[in-house]
C-alpha cells in the first residue's frame, strides 16, 4: 500500500536525522557533568560524575547505545533524573498534542467560519473586521498573545485559570492562543479559494439544480478549498509542535517543548537526542498524512 | 422537594466530614497551601537536588541529624547529643530512639549511617561528595549511636550535618524504587510526597508516622511549576495560589498593590560578583581597585534590580554563618579616583581592554547588569566588552583553569551554607572552584587552620582575618547580595524563609 511504502521510505530519513542529532548535540556548549556538579566542584568530582554518565565512552559506542534506546526504551535514561526517557516523554507528549491538535481544530473551525463570512460578505464592514483580525492573528507572537489572554480572561474576568495543567479548563487559553495563527491562515485561504471558485460554471449547474446557496457552498466550493487547507494544516501543525515550548512556558504546561528546553539548559544529551528524533518522526508522519488526505480529496493527485 | 434533599444531603456531607475529622486525634492539620515556583526541581533526592524548591521539599519530607531554622541557626532534629573526640578526628552523635520512616522501616543509627555512606559513595556520584569529603566513613556501633570518622579535622561538621543535603534517605527503599525514589522519597519528615506530575505540580500531605518537633500544620501543600514570570504572578493575582516565588523587579509594585497579598523580602546569601582572572593587567591591585570604584552599586540596585539587593560589605553573603561573618565599609562610587588609579598604573584612557562574561537568566537581571558594568568601565576609560552567553557556554568558560581563560572576569553568584566551604573552595591556591587564580600563602594557612578549628572564638578570629584579606585584595569586583522577593497572600501567616531561599512551613497557618 502507498502508505506503507512511504513509511518504509521514511526510515532512512530518520536514520540520517538520528546521526545528525547525535553529532550536533555533542557540539552543544556545556558539559552535563560540570553543570550538574555545580560551580564549586573540583575537576576530580566532575570526572566521577562524567564516568557515571557514560560520557567518556567513545562516540560510536554512545551512538550504538542511543540506537539501542529506541528499540529498548529502558536503556535510555535521563542524565538528570535517571528515569527512562520514554516515561518522561510519555508523560508529557499528551499535553503537547492536546494543545497542538486542539489549536489546529479550533483554528480550522474559526478560520473556515471567518473565511466563509469574508467571501460571502465581501466589501462589507464584517469583511474588513475579519481581515483586520486575521492580520492581527498572523502577526501577534504567542508569547505576547498568551500573556494577554491570561491578563484578560484569568486576572480581569476570572473566567479561566491563569496557568498550570491540572484540569481541562487549564487548556482552554493555551488552545485559544495557539489557534489564532492557523485561524488567520485558514481564513485567508478559505476566502481566497472560495472567491476563486464562486463564479465558476459548475456552481451555476448546482444552483440550477435547485440547491440552496449554503448547500452549493458546502458541497462544492468548500471541498476544493479543503485541499489547500490540508497542506497548510500540515505545515501549521509542524510549526505548532516547534513553537510548543513557548506556549508551554507561558502557560506552565509540562510538554515536550519544555522538556527539550530544560534538557538543553542542563545539557541532558539523551533527552535532547530522543526528543528531537521524536519531533522528526512526527514531521514525517504529518507529511504522510497530509499527502494521503490530499490524494483522497483530490483524485487528480493520485498516482497512476 | 428537590431543593430540600440537596440541602440536607449537603448538610449530611458536612456533618460527616466534621465528625471524621473530629474522630482523629490531636490538633488537626487544616488548610491547603498553594505555591507557584519558577523552576521544576526534577529531583527530590537530597544527594542530587540543587534547587531551593527541592531543598524546601527535602526539609519537610526528610529529617536530618540537625537542621537549620529560618534564620540559619543549627537546631537538633534527630540528634539528642553530640561530641568530638579529643583529637578532633571522630564526631559522635546520639539519636532519638524508636523512629521510623513513613513506610514503617526503622530509622536507627544503621539507617543513618547507610544514608551517609550513599552520599559519600563515588559510584553514586552525588554532587555533594566534595562538600562532605572531610568524612571518610560513618558507622553505627549501636541503634542510637552514629560515628563519623573524619579524614581531616573539620570544626564545621555541625553545619554540614544541618544542611538539607545531609537529610536521611531510606537506602532500602531507594534500592527498591530506583529513579522513582527521587520523585517520592521515603523519609521521616512531617510531610510526604503524595503525588507528582513531572514538570508541572507536586503535592505534600502530612506523614501519619511522624514524631518530632515540627509537626504538620497544613492539610496539604501544593506546588505548581510556572516558569514564565508574568503567568506566575497572575496566579497570585487571581488567587489561585497563596505564594509565588521569585517576583521579578518589574512586578514588585503590582504585587504590593494587591489588596490581599504583598511582597516579602528576606535577605539572600547569594553574593553576586565579577570574579577577576588574575593575570595580565588584572594582577595590578590599582587596576582592580579602579574597577571596584567605577561601579555605582546603589544606582544599579535601584535602577536595574528594583531595589532587590544590598551592596557588598564582605565576600560571603548574609546568613553564611553570621557569627563568623565580619563586614567592612561599602566600596564608594568614585569614578574620578578610579581614573587616577588607572593613570598611576600606567594606562591612558582607552589603552586598557577587558572582556567580561555573563550568563543570562541565571541571576536577577544579570544581562542588564553586565551591560551597565560595561558602560561603567568605559566611563573610566577602559575599553570594556561584555559577552553575554547561555548557561552552557558560561559554565564551560568559568570551569577552565584561570591560566587558560581568554576573558578577564566572569559574573558568578556564590551561596553555600558555610564560611569554610565557601572560602576554601574559592580562595585556596589551586582549588578547582578558584576561578580567579588567587594564591596567598597566608590565606592558605588560615584556611587550613580554620577548617580544623573547633573552638568558635578562634574560628571567628581566623575567618575574620581571611575575610579582611580577601576584601582588601579585591580578587573580585564586589557587587551585591541579592534580596529575595516572594509574593505572599495576606491569609498566610508564619512563613519562614532561609537566606538560601528554602521555605519553612512549620509555623504556617492559613486564615
Amino acid at each position: 500500500m502507498f502508505a506503507l511504502r512511504r513509511l518504509a521510505a521514511a526510515i532512512p530519513t530518520l536514520f540520517i536525522v538520528s546521526l545528525l542529532v547525535f553529532w550536533f548535540v555533542d557540539l552543544i556548549p556545556g558539559d552535563p557533568a560540570r553543570i550538574q556538579a555545580g560551580p564549586m566542584a573540583t575537576t576530580e568530582e566532575v570526572e566521577v560524575i562524567r564516568e557515571r554518565m557514560g560520557l567518556n565512552r567513545p562516540a560510536p559506542e554512545r551512538y550504538a547505545r542511543f540506537l539501542e534506546g529506541i528499540v529498548d526504551p529502558s536503556v535510555a535514561v535521563s542524565l538528570r533524573t535517571g528515569r527512562p526517557i520514554a516515561v518522561e516523554i510519555g508523560e508529557r507528549l499528551p499535553n503537547t498534542l492536546i494543545v497542538a491538535i486542539g489549536g489546529l481544530i479550533v483554528g480550522l473551525l474559526l478560520g473556515t467560519l471567518g473565511g466563509v463570512v469574508c467571501a460571502l460578505r465581501q466589501g462589507t464592514f464584517v469583511d474588513t473586521l475579519v481581515t483586520v483580525l486575521t492580520l492581527a492573528g498572523i502577526s501577534m507572537p504567542i508569547y505576547w498573545l498568551g500573556l494577554l489572554c491570561i491578563w484578560l480572561f484569568a486576572v480581569n474576568l476570572g473566567w479561566l485559570p491563569a496557568a498550570g495543567a491540572a484540569t481541562p479548563a487549564h487548556f482552554v487559553l493555551p488552545i485559544l492562543a495557539v489557534a489564532t495563527r492557523p485561524a488567520a491562515m485558514f481564513s485567508r485561504l478559505v476566502t481566497a479559494s472560495l472567491l476563486e471558485v464562486m463564479g465558476k460554471d459548475y456552481l451555476d449547474t448546482a444552483r440550477s439544480k435547485g440547491l440552496s446557496e449554503f448547500q452549493v457552498l458546502w458541497r462544492h466550493a468548500l471541498r476544493n478549498s479543503l485541499i489547500a487547507a490540508v497542506s497548510v494544516a500540515g505545515v501549521q501543525f509542524g510549526a505548532m509542535l516547534g513553537g510548543s515550548v513557548i506556549t508551554e512556558t507561558v502557560f506552565g504546561i509540562p510538554g515536550i517543548g519544555r522538556l527539550l528546553v530544560d534538557a538543553v539548559s542542563r545539557a541532558d544529551y539523551p533527552v535532547i537526542q530522543y526528543a528531537i528524533l521524536m519531533f522528526a518522526f512526527f514531521f514525517v508522519v504529518i507529511n504522510l498524512v497530509t499527502d494521503l488526505l490530499t490524494q483522497w480529496l483530490d483524485p487528480r493527485t493520485r498516482a497512476a | 422537594m428537590k431543593k430540600f434533599s440537596v440541602r440536607s444531603a449537603l448538610a449530611l456531607g458536612i456533618f460527616a466530614l466534621m465528625s471524621s475529622t473530629a474522630l482523629a486525634q490531636g490538633v488537626q492539620p487544616s488548610g491547603v497551601l498553594k505555591i507557584a515556583v519558577g523552576a521544576d526541581p526534577e529531583t527530590f533526592d537530597p544527594h542530587f537536588n540543587d534547587l531551593p524548591t527541592g531543598n524546601t521539599v527535602d526539609l519537610h519530607v526528610l529529617e536530618g541529624l540537625f537542621r537549620l531554622d529560618a534564620e540559619n541557626n543549627v537546631v537538633k532534629e534527630l540528634a539528642t547529643d553530640y561530641s568530638f573526640s579529643d583529637d578532633g578526628m571522630t564526631f559522635t552523635v546520639k539519636i532519638k530512639k524508636g523512629k521510623t520512616f513513613s513506610n514503617g522501616d526503622p530509622l536507627d543509627a544503621k539507617a543513618v549511617a547507610a544514608s551517609f555512606m550513599r552520599l559519600l559513595n563515588p559510584e553514586v556520584g552525588s554532587i555533594y561528595r566534595g562538600l562532605y569529603s572531610s568524612i571518610k566513613e560513618v558507622t553505627a556501633p549501636d541503634d542510637e549511636t552514629v560515628v563519623f570518622h573524619l579524614g581531616e579535622r573539620n570544626g564545621h561538621i555541625l553545619l554540614l550535618l544541618a544542611s538539607t543535603n545531609a537529610t536521611i534517605v531510606n537506602v532500602t527503599a531507594l534500592e527498591k524504587m530506583g529513579a522513582e525514589y527521587s520523585r517520592k522519597p521515603v523519609g521521616s519528615g512531617p510531610y510526604m510526597v503524595d503525588s507528582i506530575v513531572g514538570g508541572e505540580r507536586y503535592r505534600l500531605v502530612p506523614n501519619p508516622r511522624y514524631e518530632g518537633d515540627f509537626p504538620a500544620k497544613l492539610e496539604a501543600i501544593e506546588f505548581v511549576v510556572v516558569p514564565e514570570d508574568g503567568a506566575r504572578m497572575a496566579l497570585l493575582e487571581t488567587g489561585e495560589v497563596d505564594i509565588v516565588e521569585r517576583v521579578p523587579p518589574e512586578a514588585l509594585q503590582t504585587i504590593d498593590a494587591l489588596d490581599e497579598a504583598s511582597v516579602m523580602k528576606p535577605p539572600s546569601m547569594f553574593s553576586i560578583n565579577m570574579e577577576i582572572v588574575l593575570k595580565g593587567p588584572m594582577k595590578d591591585p590599582r587596576v582592580r581597585e579602579a574597577l571596584n570604584l567605577a561601579v555605582d552599586r546603589e544606582g544599579m540596585i535601584e535602577g536595574i534590580l528594583g531595589g532587590l539587593g544590598t551592596p557588598s560589605v564582605t565576600m560571603p553573603g548574609p546568613g553564611t554563618q553570621n557569627e563568623l561573618r565580619v563586614t567592612f565599609v561599602p566600596i564608594p562610587f568614585d569614578p574620578a579616583r578610579a581614573k587616577e588609579l588607572l593613570a598611576q598604573a600606567g594606562y591612558a584612557p582607552g589603552q586598557l581592554s577587558l572582556t567580561m562574561v555573563c550568563p543570562t537568566g541565571r541571576y536577577i537581571k544579570d544581562a542588564q547588569v553586565c551591560q551597565a558594568l560595561q558602560a561603567s568601565f568605559q566611563a573610566i576609560g577602559i575599553n570594556a566588552q561584555a559577552r553575554i552567553v547561555d548557561r552552557g557556554t558560561w559554565t564551560q568558560i568559568v570551569s577552565q583553569p584561570p591560566a587558560q581563560r581568554d576573558d578577564d572576569m566572569a559574573m558568578l553568584g556564590r551561596a553555600t551554607a558555610g564560611m569554610d566551604y565557601t572560602l576554601y573552595r574559592l580562595f585556596r591556591t589551586g582549588v578547582s572552584a578558584n576561578t580567579t587564580g588567587y594564591s596567598n600563602p597566608e590565606v592558605d594557612d588560615l584556611l587550613t587552620r580554620g577548617r580544623a578549628e573547633t573552638d568558635p572564638e578562634k574560628q571567628k578570629e581566623i575567618y575574620g582575618q581571611i575575610q579582611k584579606r580577601i576584601w582588601e585584595d579585591r580578587p573580585f569586583v564586589f557587587l551585591w547580595y541579592q534580596t529575595q522577593a516572594i509574593g505572599v497572600a495576606d491569609r498566610v501567616k508564619g512563613l519562614g524563609v532561609q537566606p538560601n531561599e528554602t521555605m519553612h512551613f512549620d509555623k504556617v497557618t492559613l486564615q
